[in-house]
């Protein structure tokens, strides 16, 4: 039952899906054109990271303008560990209620996509460089801290692993592995 | 008209030789002077049979792009997990509903050359949209035509063979097919594991479809008067008109191959969720070693059957399929067991050697009894599209199983309940499963 109803969705998506980014891409061009126009002046970036544009109070959106080197999508960024270990990619974020970031999802380990753990890491454990282009993030876990956790399931009781050193005074997100549950 | 085969007349209902016969028109008093390409006189020439080893090497080779190297890739394009998952469901489903259409085709096919040429040019093309323009509609639209053309180049690998060697020669073949189909996925995985991790995993994509220019030359080389279409599709159909559910009637009453469909989904249901389970505590006890370790799991089972496949191939002729039947159904229980109990990495890899014994005799034997079951009724790759289905059904219900019993009781007992499984499907063949390969007694 279950696979039917994805290949039905998986076909209803396929059907939408350009007509659904047309739109996204043409409404994201219109407002690109009236925000040079009237703001001709914001691309120039002088070592602020962010430029708060004014609003546009008449009839458009307020937006803020950010240096693209300064900004990352971070979906699908290799990890490594602080001595440069492989740890897997990331695969997902997990935002709590109040959409504050608390965790990412890594896929850890494997051969080819055979055998990897899906394992969601407190976001305090992971660090940015400070280069330009982030071409991976670094996790301050080791491999054998990460390939012992329990894996990641959405919709159940998430297990989130923690800084090693570095465990942020944080004591109401105490949800470290101590008190994970068992192993499989 | 004299009957020109009687032999192939297996007394199996809807399956009449002599008819068959009959229907070829100027035909003298032996089938065999008049058409010397046909039935029981074929004469592969040596590059045939080479074009043959290199056509199912390579294509195992660009096979190997499209398993679970796939996710891993979508997932550095910024792809979620939930559309990553809506596309390999929707491409594991037209792999399983098309095997049935797949095999039909290819036995209605006047050249099976041909449309393995299209099928391995679709494989092509699929890879090119995956590794260019790793979109969502374009992915899924690639997905798709690779399920679809590997639904019809599965049972085309084997309708050349057949149509290539006849049925005397089918298991010495089988097991040259799988030995090169496996030394080609080994030094695949190998390569796109090297590249992936040197490259990127993109590059993979773009190699696959390169490695479809020397499967179409190798294919070539393949003689094109030498693939008899009757041969390939094991003898001369009889035609049903007004009633398209004839044959599939006469095919679900075929008991021997009913039987095999049985034991090979038990088989799958046992077998497909025992290397992503290993590989999975590999991961979680290796600490070191652990990508290298889940590489050998992978690559291990692949040596195994390069070296043993073409022993079981002239074993099967020699004392016929049940033994080595036994031989590989029994290996997995075995294996199931001792991976249940094996507590070190290192033991985990060991065992890989068993799933290698099964590999190499299931390679052959499910091609090779399909062949002896059909003989004579020109239904060959149906035959194999109905195996296929099976083989699906049991694999995709193996992973939901296994994962499941890994969540809710543990690994140990994951292994446990999959080598009972095993078990139940060498029961079935040791208690029902006949004989065969006596069946072709006659040369």
């Amino acid at each position: 039952m279950q696979y039917f109803a994805r290949a039905l969705a998986a076909s209803g998506i396929a059907l939408i899906a350009l007509p659904a980014t047309a739109l996204t891409s043409a409404a994201a061009e219109r407002w690109h054109l009236s925000q040079s126009a009237d703001q001709p002046t914001v691309a120039a970036p002088t070592g602020d990271i962010e430029q708060e544009a004014p609003a546009i109070t008449e009839d458009g959106t307020p937006a803020t303008v950010i240096d693209d080197r300064e900004v990352e999508g971070i979906l699908g960024k290799s990890v490594r560990s602080n001595a440069g270990e492989d740890m897997g990619q990331i695969i997902d974020v997990i935002v709590k209620r109040d959409g504050q970031v608390r965790a990412a999802v890594i896929d850890f380990g494997g051969f080819l996509g055979v055998g990897s753990r899906k394992i969601a890491v407190d976001w305090s454990a992971l660090s940015f460089p400070a280069s330009s282009v982030i071409d991976h993030v670094v996790l301050n876990l080791t491999p054998d801290q990460v390939r012992l956790a329990p894996e990641y399931r959405p919709g159940e009781p998430l297990v989130v692993l923690g800084a090693a050193e570095t465990v942020q005074p944080k004591p109401d997100h105490s949800t470290k592995s101590e008190n994970s549950p068992p192993e499989k | 008209m004299p009957p020109a085969r009687p032999l192939r007349n297996y007394g199996r209902p809807g399956v009449d030789g002599d008819e068959a016969h009959a229907g070829e028109g100027p035909d003298q008093d032996s089938g065999q002077n008049s058409k010397p390409a046909t039935w029981g006189h074929p004469a592969p020439s040596p590059s045939s049979l080479r074009g043959l080893d290199w056509f199912v090497f390579f294509l195992a080779d660009a096979q190997m792009g499209f398993g679970p190297l796939v996710a891993v890739y979508l997932t550095t394009q910024k792809w979620t997990q939930g559309d990553i998952g809506l596309v390999l469901t929707a491409g594991g489903l037209v792999a399983l509903a098309g095997q049935m259409p797949g095999g039909a085709l290819v036995d209605a096919a006047r050249s099976e050359r041909v449309l393995a040429a299209f099928s391995v040019l679709a494989i092509g093309a699929s890879a090119l949209m995956i590794g260019a323009w790793p979109i969502f509609a374009v992915v899924l639209a690639a997905k798709l035509l690779h399920s679809a053309a590997s639904c019809i180049l599965g049972p085309a690998i084997a309708a050349i063979s057949l149509g290539l060697v006849g049925h005397a020669a089918m298991a010495e073949r089988l097991g040259r097919n799988a030995r090169f189909a496996s030394i080609g996925a080994g030094l695949a995985a190998a390569g796109m594991g090297t590249a992936g991790y040197l490259i990127s995993n993109q590059a993979i994509f773009f190699v696959t479809a390169a490695l479809c220019v020397p499967t179409l030359v190798s294919l070539w080389l393949i003689g094109a008067g030498q693939v008899d279409p009757e041969r390939a599709h094991g003898g001369k159909a009889v035609a049903h008109p007004g009633d398209p559910m004839a044959t599939f009637r006469m095919l679900m009453r075929n008991r021997p191959l009913m039987i095999f469909a049985g034991c090979v989904a038990l088989f799958h249901l046992a077998n497909a969720a025992m290397l992503p389970i290993t590989a999975g505590a590999i991961t979680m006890r290796s600490s070191d070693w652990a990508a290298a370790l889940v590489g050998a799991c992978i690559l291990v089972p692949q040596v195994v059957v390069a070296a043993f496949a073409p022993w079981v191939g002239r074993q099967a002729m020699l004392r016929g399929r049940r033994p080595l039947l036994l031989l590989g159904f029994g290996a997995l229980p075995v294996r199931g067991a001792l991976l249940a109990f094996a507590t070190t990495p290192d033991m985990l890899v060991a065992v890989q050697v068993l799933d290698g014994i099964s590999a190499a005799v299931l390679a052959v034997m499910v091609p090779l009894i399909i062949a002896d079951a059909t003989r004579g009724t020109g239904h060959f790759n149906l035959a194999q599209g109905i195996m296929g289905t099976a083989v699906g059904i049991g694999a995709s219900l193996s992973t939901t199983l296994g994962g499941y019993a890994c969540d809710r009781w543990g690994i140990t007992s994951a292994f446990l309940l999959l080598a009972g499984v095993a078990a139940t499907g060498l029961v079935v063949v040791l208690a029902f499963m006949p004989e065969t390969g006596e069946l072709q007694a006659e040369r």
